[in-house]
């Protein structure tokens, strides 16, 4: 598979990176030959395997009783109302 | 005796015996780093003051025969992607360069609990991405044994900090032989645990289902040491294993004669060193030597294991790094939308091997490609795990070279990302299948340079790993 520009402005942008430009060449490229190196894995018959997400995966997960713990807040806001103050995020798109 | 050389199990007996203080030994290092460290950059910062502090206290305890913790007032280094409550945590990143965490790793928090004093944070690649530490956003570390050489990556400070002579141990994270790789280009010993044998708590993310924090050492006695330390059950991390732990430190002179020893064949490719291999197989006959029995095996999906974890791990680093917004951590580059807030910030916080790492990780999870790459790479990390199920049924161990080659030059590798992740080829099947796996020194090339031997085990047998490694150590005289 060969990584056009094009398709390194799309991901950039569902990634929420800028690329330049400039850089969209030069990266479709290292991403181009990455992604061949990747695809030897395409040789490996896999159909009756399972997927592995996590090794050494312990059941049931750790698992407590939901409670509130407090923690000192970094922002000037948690120092006055026990708050982080963060940037508007909702209402715009 | 030499204390810059010494290990902290020298350094405690001294202590105790009254021989050497906490202060003079931490000032010591400060010394030292300041002498060596203009050249070598191991260091991103350290925290004299406080250091001093603590080792105040530290003589105060022992002058008073108060009980102190098994590494009272040992130097510790701290791979700059660990927590410490109230200090930065820059992760090697613009994007968090002033960032300070309200909370403490578990795993530092337990090596100093134990009394062990932090010098300072190691400089790493950007987000513990790459093998050179020259991903690192502020600067780039030397490798002792030559300067002109990179220390390897991505825990590169700390292993040249301790390979130096500046501390005696120090912590690192492995997430494709992150601990191991540097570990054998510096020529100290470097341990990855078992997947869960260690709290992530307080562990800047990268790829979640593969790292694992771990020491570096001059012996594998110390290895071990913080190793009983930090393991055990943590209730903040959902993956930290709820299984015994033990006293690892104790119990290094058990027999090794009897144990069985895989050689898989896979590790052996063309295109290594010669010098590589030559220390190597001749590491494997000082194990024979020891009473090991040998055995030549397969792991057949061994060649499939780069592009496996290249594919995991960019695609859980993309969904990790998704979080450094300029909302809530560190660095905010204002723009008029919050979407141009979001690319404005996260364009100029991140380095370029982050950026590349999170196209590929968006890539291979984005509509139509997950199945081919991201799916596909979960179903060969099954195969990757059975062939080490196989083999340790059949074996107690298994031993390869740590790096097919020494340590590369500074610059050699940084215009070609393919080259450089191959690095990793015998790395980063101990993170795929979660195993505890080891780089001890194992002897030197003919340019000099040092080598690393590997000795992998099964799921939670640090034990077997580190008693094969001290007696390995102790019969070879390898001790850095």
């Amino acid at each position: 598979m060969k990584i056009s520009a094009t398709e390194v402005a799309y991901v950039a942008q569902l990634a929420n990176l800028d690329v330049a430009d400039g850089e969209r060449e030069e990266l479709a490229s290292q991403l181009t030959r990455i992604v061949q190196y990747v695809e030897q894995l395409e040789t490996l018959d896999t159909d009756a395997v399972e997927p592995t997400a996590q090794v050494v995966a312990r059941e049931p997960h750790a698992e407590r009783e939901d409670r509130v713990q407090t923690r000192d807040g970094s922002s000037v806001a948690a120092e006055t109302v026990g708050l982080f103050r963060v940037p508007k995020v909702i209402g715009e798109r | 005796m030499n204390l810059k050389k010494a290990t902290a199990g020298q350094l405690a007996r001294e202590y105790r015996e009254g021989t050497a203080t906490v202060s003079e030994v931490i000032s010591g290092v400060f010394e030292e780093i300041e002498r060596r460290d203009p050249e070598l950059k191991s260091f991103l910062r350290t925290r004299k003051d406080e250091a001093m502090e603590e080792a105040r206290a530290a003589d105060r305890a022992f002058a008073e025969n108060e009980p102190v913790g098994p590494l009272a007032g040992i130097p510790l280094a701290v791979k700059d992607n660990l927590h410490i409550r109230g200090e930065r945590t820059t992760c090697g990143s613009r994007i968090l360069e002033d960032y300070v965490p309200t909370y403490s790793s578990t795993a530092v928090d337990r090596l100093r609990k134990a009394g062990a004093i932090v010098i300072g944070k190691t400089n790493m690649d950007e987000f513990a991405m790459g093998s050179s530490t020259e991903n690192s956003a502020f600067f780039v570390t030397r490798n002792p044994h030559d300067i002109e050489r990179v220390p390897g990556g991505s825990s590169g400070g700390s292993a040249a900090a301790v390979s130096a002579g500046l501390v005696p141990v120090a912590l690192g994270s492995d997430t494709g032989g992150s601990i191991r790789q540097p570990a054998s280009f510096c020529g100290v010993v470097g341990l990855k645990p078992t997947y869960g044998r260690i709290s992530r708590y307080g562990l800047v993310a990268f790829g979640s289902s593969l790292d694992q924090i771990g020491p570096f050492s001059r012996s594998v006695e110390d290895a071990a040491r913080l190793l009983d330390c930090m393991a055990g059950f943590d209730p903040m991390d959902s993956t930290s294993a709820d299984v015994p732990t033990s006293n690892w430190s104790g119990e290094l002179d058990r027999p090794v004669k009897g144990m069985k020893v895989g050689v898989p064949k896979e590790y052996f490719v063309d295109g290594m060193d010669s010098g590589v291999r030559e220390k190597v197989r001749a590491g494997i006959e000082t194990l024979e030597g020891l009473g090991c029995e040998i055995r030549e095996l397969s792991l057949p999906h061994t060649p499939y294991a780069i592009a496996t974890y290249y594919l995991i791990c960019t695609a859980e680093a993309s969904s990790n790094l998704a979080r450094y917004d300029g909302v809530r951590y560190g660095l905010r580059v204002p723009g008029k939308t919050l979407q141009s807030m979001y690319r404005q910030t996260r364009m100029a916080g991140f380095g370029p091997e982050v950026k590349r790492r999170i196209l590929l990780g968006t890539y291979a999870l984005s509509a139509g490609y997950y199945d081919a790459y991201y799916l596909k790479a979960q179903k060969v990390r099954t195969l990757v795990l059975q062939d080490f199920q196989t083999a340790f049924e059949t074996v107690d161990l298994l031993v390869t070279p740590t790096t097919p080659t020494t340590a590369f030059r500074v610059g050699e590798n940084t215009d070609d990302p393919l080259a450089m992740y191959l690095n990793d080829i015998f790395t980063t099947t101990c993170n795929l299948a979660g195993l505890p796996g080891i780089s001890v020194p194992c002897g030197k090339s003919q340019d000099n340079l040092p080598v690393g031997m590997q000795l992998i085990g099964n799921h939670f047998e640090e034990g077997k790993v580190l008693r094969a490694a001290h007696h390995f150590e102790q019969a070879g005289g390898f001790r850095g």
